[in-house]
C-alpha cells in the first residue's frame, strides 16, 4: 500500500503548510522528550480505589506505587514500596517491610500508616478493586507496627492474597484528608487529581481527550534508563478511531499506538521506522453455554457444538495473532496444564454427540449474544453460524449492550443459549480463573454459564486455602480436566496483545498480566 | 375515458422531465433487484452467512466486481440482496406512519376543539424531539434488530402525517361541498371517509413516496451506528459501518452499499417530486 | 405580544415536561441492569447491590422519576453509570463542540445556498441551473455517513489537503477552554495558527452536516427569486433601469428572507439530530458522539441528557424564529 503511505506523508506536509507556525507543542521540553501514546479508551476516573480498566490502570500505575509490582513475561511479582514481606506459617498474617525512602509527590514520606489507610479506603469504598480482598480482610486487621512495618491478618487462609496486592495503590492520607468533602474519602477530588508517589505526576487531566503526565525527576526508585535519557513526560491521547491513530504514528505525532485491528497491524508492519510489538496475551475468549436451561443444558449438545466449531477460523480472523485455548486457564497462569482431548473441529464426533442428544436431528435455533460493537465477537458469531450449519442448527446472532447481556445472563431462565465473553485474569493465581466456575460466580458476567458440578465446586473451595503449593497445583490440574469434560463453554482463543511504535521508542516491556493495551511507562524512553 | 387521459398526462409529464424519469428509472431498478435479487446474484450462499476466510477483503476483480468483505463474502451479492430488506423496511415504515398519522390528522382537523388541541400537542412534542437521537435511544433500549428499528422509526415518523393531514382537513372543512354534505345529514364518519380523505390524498401520496427514500436512509443510519439488522442479514448501513473499520486500505468495501443507498433515496425523492408536479401542482416547491 | 410570548413559553414548558417523560420511559423499557455497569468489570454481587443503591436504581420507577425531575429542576442531569461522571459537566464540555459545528454548517448552508439559489435563478433553465438542481436533490439523498467517509478518503487520505477526523491535531495544545468553541477561543486568544488548524478540522464535517439544509435553502431561494424576477414591480423597476443583478441581490433577497428563516428554524433541530451521524464519522467530540457511544453501552442518563438539550435547543430556536417572524411580518403576530 505504498500509495496510501505516500498520501499520508503528503497529508502531513499539506497540513503543516495549512497551519503555518504550528509547533509540536508537546514534543519537547528542553532536551528531554515527551512520549505520546494513543489508544481508544478514555480514563473517566483516576481514583485507584474506584475503577480499573486498561487505560485507567495504566495511568494509575504511572502516578501511584503499590507495595509490590508485576513485571515481565511470565509475570513476576517484585518488591516495590515494600522491600520484603513474610507470610506466617498458618497463612493468615502477612508482614510488609517498607523501603522507607519513598516520597509522595508533595514530599510526604510513604509510611506504614499510608499503606494501612489506602487498604482501608479501598475496602470501605467497596468499588473497583474491593472484591479482591473484602471477603478475607477487615480494615481493622491491618496494623501499623512501626513507620516501616505493616501487618495484614486475614480472616481465613487465602493463598491468592499476594497476587492481588500489586493492584492496591497507595494514596497519601494527608492529601486525601485535606480534600475530603462529606466524608467521601476524597472520592470526588481523586477523580481528576492524584495523591501518589509514582514515577509520574499528573500535569493535565482531560478524561476524554488527553492526560499529560510529568516525570518525577528525583523519583525515589530512580530511573532505569539513567537520568540523561529520562523522558520529560508522557501524554496519553484518546483517539477513538483507528485510522487517525495510524496516521498519527505515520506522521510521528504519536510514538506508540494500540487497539489496532489485526488487518491494520499487518499494514503497519510494512512501514519503515515503525516497529510492531506482538505478544501472547492472557485474555481468554469463550462462548459460554447456558448449562441450566434450554437445549444447551444437555451436555451432548454442548459437546456437539464444541466439536463442530471451526477453531482455525479464530486464528485466521486474527491473522495468526492468537493461540487456541488448551485449558480453561490461560497458559501463563500458575498451575496451567494442557488438557488432553480438548475438542477440536471433528464433524463426525460432533454428529455422534448430536445423535445422543435430545435433538438428534438438530432443527433448532440457538441464540448467540455478544457485546454490541465488538467486531471480533460478531465475526466469531458468523463463524459459529457457519460451523453449526452441518448439524442443522441455526444461530441467531444478537449484539446487546453489556448491561442487557449481563442482566439476561444473571438468571438461568433468562440467560441466552450462548454468550461470548472475554475474560482477563487480574492476577496470576489460578484461583482467579478457577473461581469463575464456582457456584458463587453464578450470575456474574464470567459465571453466566451457570456451570454445575458439586465436586468441582468443592475442589475449587479447597484449593483456595491450601498452603502446600505442590498439592494445590495438582488439584488445579484436576479441576481443569473436570471443567473441560463438562464443556460449560466453547473454549476459544487468546488473542495477542499488539502495539505499534516508532523504532526510536526504547524500554518497552510486556507482561501478560497487564490488560489489553496497557503498558508500563516507567522504563520507557526515546532515543535521540 | 378520464382515467386513461390522466395516465397519458402523467406519462407525458414524466417524459418531459429528465429528473422525474431518472427517479422512476432508479426506483424501477431497485424494485426489480428486490424482487429478483436472490436469483440473479453471483454468490447466493454469501447471503446466509457463509464464512470463507481464505477470500477475505479481496479487491474488486472479475470474480468479485466490488471485492469481498471481512469474512470473504461477495460484496455485490450482499448489496443486491440487501435491496429487498431496505425496500420493504422503507415501505413498511412509511405505510405504518401514514396509517397512524393520517387518521389522527383528519380527526384533529375535522373535530377541532379539545380533541384537536390534544392531538396536535402530542404531535408537536414528537416533532420537537430530535428524531434520530430518539430512534437510537429506542433501539438501544429495545435491542437491535430490524423490527425494533422499524418500530423506533415509525414512532418518530408519524407526526409528520398528522401535521399534513390536519392542515389538509382544515382547509377542506370549510369547502362548500362538505357543508352541503353535513347539511344533507351525512354522518361525520361518512363525511371523513367519502370527502375529506380522498381530497387530502394527493399530498399524502407525494409525501409517502418521498418518505420511503428517507426511511431507507434512516434505517441505514441506524445500521451504521450498529443498531440495524442482525448479522448475517445483509443491510446497507451495517455494511458501511463495518467497512469503515477497513478504511483506507480496503476502501472499496464502503463504496457499493453507499452508492445503493444514495441511488434509492435519490430515486424516491425524484419520483416524489415528479408525482407532486402531476398530483399536486399548486403546492409550493421548496 | 406579551400574551403571545407567555403562551409560547408555557407551551414550551409543557413540551419540555413531555420530553422528560418520554426519555424516562425509553430509558426504562430496556431489560438491562445498569448497576453491573456502574459496579465495574469484576464486581461481586455485594458491590453490584451497593452500586444499585448508590445510583438509586433500587427504588421503584415512580420514585426514580420524581427524583430525576427534581434533579433536573436543580440543573442536575444525573451521573453516567458507565463512567460515574456527572452528565451535566460532560454535556457542558461536549455541547460547545456541537454548537460550533452546527453554526459553521448553518453558515455554509446559508452562504452557499443563497448564492447558488440566486445564480440558478439568474441562469434559469441553463446548465448551471440543472446542475444545482441535481446538487440540491443529492443534498437530501446522500447518506451523510457515507458521504463523510468518501470526503475523508478523497480530501484527507488521497489528496492529503485536510485532516481525517477529530477536532484538533494530536500534538496541539488547545489550551483551557474559554467558550469551549475552539474557533472562538482561538480568536479570543489571537492565536491565528490554532484558528486555521481548527478550521481545517471543521470543514469536512460541517460541509456534510450542511448539505440537506443547504439544499432546502437553495430551492427556496431559487423559486422565490424566479418568482420575484417575474413580478410586476420588478418589471417596472427594470423599466426604470435598475440592473438585474441589483434586483436579485436586494429586492428578491428580501422576499426570500422569511421562507429562509422558516427553514433555519425547521432544519436547526434536524441538524443537531444528525450530528449523531456526522460526529460518529468524524470522531467529533460533541454531544452526538456522546449520545451514540452511551446508547450503545446501555448507559441512558447521557442519552436522556442529550435528547433534552437538543429538544430544548430546537424549541428555543423555533421560539426565536417565531419572534423574528413577528418582527419581519407584523400580520403574523395575532395568528
Amino acid at each position: 500500500m505504498t500509495t496510501n503511505r505516500r498520501a499520508f506523508l503528503h497529508g502531513a506536509a499539506a497540513l503543516s503548510a495549512l497551519a503555518p507556525g504550528l509547533s509540536w507543542a508537546f514534543d519537547k521540553d528542553g532536551n528531554r522528550k515527551i512520549m505520546v501514546f494513543s489508544g481508544n479508551q478514555a480514563v473517566p476516573v483516576l481514583d485507584p480505589h474506584i475503577r480499573y480498566d486498561w487505560s485507567t490502570r495504566m495511568m494509575q500505575q504511572s502516578v501511584y506505587d503499590a507495595l509490590l509490582k508485576y513485571v515481565g513475561a511470565p509475570p513476576k511479582i517484585v518488591p516495590w514500596l515494600a522491600e520484603k514481606w513474610e507470610e506466617s506459617a498458618d497463612g493468615l498474617t502477612y508482614t510488609f517491610h517498607l523501603a522507607g525512602n519513598a516520597k509522595f509527590h508533595n514530599g510526604d514520606p510513604v509510611d506504614a500508616e499510608a499503606v494501612r489507610y489506602s487498604f482501608e479506603r479501598g475496602l470501605k469504598l467497596n468499588a473497583g478493586i474491593a472484591w479482591m480482598l473484602k471477603d478475607f480482610l477487615k480494615p481493622e486487621n491491618i496494623k501499623v507496627v512501626d513507620p516501616k512495618t505493616v501487618t495484614f491478618t486475614l480472616d481465613k487462609p487465602f493463598q491468592p492474597f499476594i497476587a492481588y496486592v500489586p493492584w492496591w495503590y497507595i494514596v497519601n492520607p494527608k492529601q486525601v484528608a485535606a480534600n475530603t468533602v462529606d466524608n467521601d474519602y476524597g472520592k470526588k477530588w481523586l477523580t481528576e487529581n492524584e495523591a501518589g508517589s509514582g514515577p509520574f505526576k499528573l500535569k493535565r487531566f482531560d478524561a476524554n481527550a488527553l492526560i499529560h503526565l510529568d516525570a518525577v525527576p528525583d523519583y525515589w526508585k530512580g530511573w532505569p534508563m539513567g537520568e540523561q535519557n529520562r523522558l520529560s513526560g508522557v501524554i496519553y491521547r484518546i483517539v477513538r478511531e483507528a485510522a487517525p491513530r495510524r496516521a498519527g504514528l505515520q506522521r510521528r505525532e504519536m510514538d506508540v499506538i494500540t487497539n489496532m485491528s489485526p488487518d491494520d497491524m499487518a499494514q503497519l508492519a510494512k512501514l519503515p521506522g515503525v516497529r510492531n510489538e506482538d505478544h501472547p496475551g492472557s485474555t481468554t475468549f469463550g462462548i459460554k453455554f447456558n448449562c441450566q436451561s434450554g437445549p444447551t443444558a444437555d451436555i451432548n449438545l454442548r459437546k456437539a457444538i464444541a466439536y463442530a466449531f471451526d477453531y482455525e477460523a479464530l486464528i485466521a480472523i486474527h491473522n495468526g495473532g492468537a493461540r487456541l485455548m488448551d485449558s480453561p486457564f490461560p497458559p501463563d497462569m500458575a498451575g496451567h496444564i494442557a488438557v488432553p482431548d480438548m475438542p477440536r473441529k471433528n464433524l463426525d464426533k460432533a454428529k455422534e454427540y448430536l445423535a445422543k442428544s435430545k435433538v438428534p436431528n438438530g432443527d433448532i435455533e440457538l441464540e448467540y449474544v455478544h457485546v454490541q460493537g465488538l467486531e471480533d465477537a460478531r465475526r466469531i458469531g458468523l463463524v459459529l453460524l457457519d460451523s453449526l450449519r452441518p448439524l442443522n442448527i441455526k444461530v441467531n446472532i444478537v449484539g446487546q449492550p453489556w448491561t442487557t447481556m449481563v442482566a439476561r445472563g444473571a438468571k438461568p431462565d433468562t440467560c441466552p443459549n450462548m454468550i461470548s465473553v472475554y475474560v482477563t485474569p487480574v492476577a496470576t493465581d489460578p484461583d482467579t480463573v478457577a473461581y469463575q466456575y464456582h457456584r458463587d460466580s453464578w450470575g456474574l458476567y464470567y459465571g453466566m454459564s451457570h456451570y454445575e458440578n458439586a465436586e468441582v465446586w468443592k475442589m475449587i473451595g479447597e484449593a483456595r486455602g491450601m498452603t502446600d503449593k505442590d498439592k494445590r497445583m495438582a488439584l488445579y490440574g484436576e479441576i481443569q480436566k473436570r471443567i473441560v469434560a463438562d464443556q460449560p463453554e466453547v473454549f476459544g482463543m487468546i488473542p495477542n496483545r499488539t502495539w505499534s511504535m516508532r523504532d526510536y521508542v526504547k524500554g518497552f516491556s510486556f507482561s501478560p498480566i497487564w490488560f489489553t493495551g496497557e503498558v508500563d511507562f516507567y522504563p520507557m524512553w526515546i532515543e535521540a | 375515458m378520464v382515467a386513461s387521459r390522466s395516465v397519458r398526462l402523467a406519462a407525458w409529464h414524466f417524459r418531459r422531465s429528465f429528473a422525474s424519469s431518472l427517479g422512476l428509472g432508479l426506483v424501477a431498478v431497485i424494485v426489480l433487484l428486490a424482487l429478483a435479487g436472490p436469483w440473479i446474484v453471483p454468490y447466493p450462499d454469501d447471503v446466509a452467512g457463509k464464512v470463507n476466510l481464505a477470500d477475505k477483503l479481496l479487491p474488486p476483480s472479475k470474480a468479485h466486481w466490488f471485492g469481498t468483505d471481512e469474512v470473504g463474502n461477495d460484496i455485490l451479492t450482499r448489496v443486491i440482496v440487501g435491496a429487498r430488506l431496505s425496500l420493504l423496511v422503507g415501505i413498511g415504515i412509511t405505510l405504518a406512519a401514514a396509517a397512524i398519522g393520517v387518521p389522527l390528522g383528519i380527526l384533529a382537523g375535522t373535530a377541532g376543539g379539545k380533541v384537536r388541541e390534544a392531538i396536535m400537542r402530542v404531535t408537536d412534542l414528537f416533532l420537537s424531539v430530535p428524531g434520530l437521537v430518539l430512534a437510537i435511544a429506542l433501539v438501544a433500549a429495545l435491542g437491535p434488530g430490524i423490527v425494533n428499528a422499524m418500530i423506533a422509526l415509525v414512532l418518530v415518523w408519524w407526526p409528520g402525517y398528522v401535521r399534513l393531514a390536519e392542515s389538509k382537513a382544515l382547509s377542506i372543512r370549510g369547502e362548500p361541498f362538505i357543508e352541503a354534505a353535513r347539511v344533507a345529514g351525512a354522518p361525520g364518519l361518512r363525511i371523513l371517509w367519502r370527502h375529506v380523505l380522498p381530497n387530502s390524498l394527493s399530498p399524502i401520496i407525494v409525501k409517502m413516496s418521498m418518505d420511503i427514500g428517507q426511511a431507507i436512509l434512516a434505517v441505514a443510519s441506524l445500521g451504521f451506528i450498529g443498531l440495524g439488522a442482525k448479522p448475517p442479514t445483509p443491510e446497507w448501513g451495517a455494511m458501511i459501518s463495518i467497512a469503515r473499520g477497513y478504511l483506507p486500505d480496503w476502501w472499496w468495501y464502503a463504496i457499493c452499499p453507499g452508492a445503493f443507498i444514495y441511488a434509492s433515496v435519490l430515486g424516491f425523492n425524484l419520483l416524489g417530486d415528479g408525482l407532486r408536479d402531476i398530483l399536486d401542482p399548486r403546492s409550493h416547491r421548496g | 405580544m406579551f400574551a403571545y410570548l407567555l403562551r409560547r413559553f408555557a407551551l414550551a414548558g409543557l413540551m419540555l415536561f413531555g420530553l422528560i417523560c418520554l426519555t424516562f420511559v425509553i430509558a426504562n423499557v430496556a431489560p438491562s441492569d445498569p448497576a453491573v455497569l456502574a459496579a465495574g468489570p469484576d464486581a461481586g454481587k455485594a458491590q453490584i447491590e451497593q452500586a444499585r443503591r448508590e445510583y438509586g436504581l433500587d427504588k421503584p420507577l415512580p420514585v426514580q422519576f420524581l427524583r430525576y425531575v427534581g434533579d433536573l429542576a436543580r440543573g442536575d442531569f444525573g451521573r453516567s453509570i458507565a463512567t460515574g461522571r456527572p452528565v451535566g459537566s460532560d454535556l457542558a464540555r461536549y455541547f460547545p463542540a456541537t454548537l460550533e459545528l452546527c453554526i459553521v454548517a448553518m453558515t455554509i448552508g446559508l452562504v452557499v445556498g443563497i448564492s447558488l439559489g440566486m445564480l440558478s435563478a439568474l441562469f434559469k433553465d441553463q446548465w448551471l441551473d440543472h446542475l444545482t438542481r441535481i446538487f440540491a436533490v443529492s443534498g437530501i439523498a446522500l447518506p451523510p455517513f457515507w458521504f463523510g467517509l468518501l470526503l475523508q478518503l478523497g480530501f484527507a487520505v488521497w489528496l492529503g489537503w485536510l485532516p481525517t477526523s477529530g477536532r484538533i491535531g494530536v500534538s496541539t495544545d488547545p489550551g483551557d477552554p474559554i467558550t469551549g468553541m475552539l474557533l472562538v477561543d482561538a480568536l479570543l486568544r489571537g492565536d491565528g495558527a490554532l484558528f486555521w488548524q481548527g478550521l481545517s478540522y471543521i470543514v469536512l464535517p460541517a460541509l456534510v452536516l450542511s448539505l440537506p439544509c443547504l439544499a432546502s435553502i437553495l430551492r427556496v431561494n431559487r423559486s422565490e427569486m424566479v418568482e420575484a424576477l417575474r413580478a410586476d414591480y420588478i418589471t417596472s423597476a427594470r423599466a426604470h433601469g435598475v440592473s438585474r443583478w441589483r434586483l436579485v441581490t436586494v429586492h428578491a433577497l428580501k422576499n426570500a428572507m422569511i421562507p429562509t428563516l422558516a427553514i433555519i428554524g425547521l432544519r436547526w433541530g434536524w441538524m443537531m439530530s444528525s450530528t449523531v451521524l456526522v460526529e460518529t464519522v468524524f470522531d467529533w467530540p460533541g454531544i452526538g458522539l456522546y449520545a451514540v457511544s452511551s446508547a450503545i453501552a446501555g448507559d441512558f442518563k447521557p442519552v436522556m441528557g442529550v435528547t433534552l438539550i437538543v429538544g430544548l435547543n430546537f424549541m428555543l430556536v423555533n421560539l426565536v424564529v417565531d419572534l423574528l417572524y413577528g418582527v419581519l411580518d407584523p400580520r403574523l403576530r395575532d395568528a
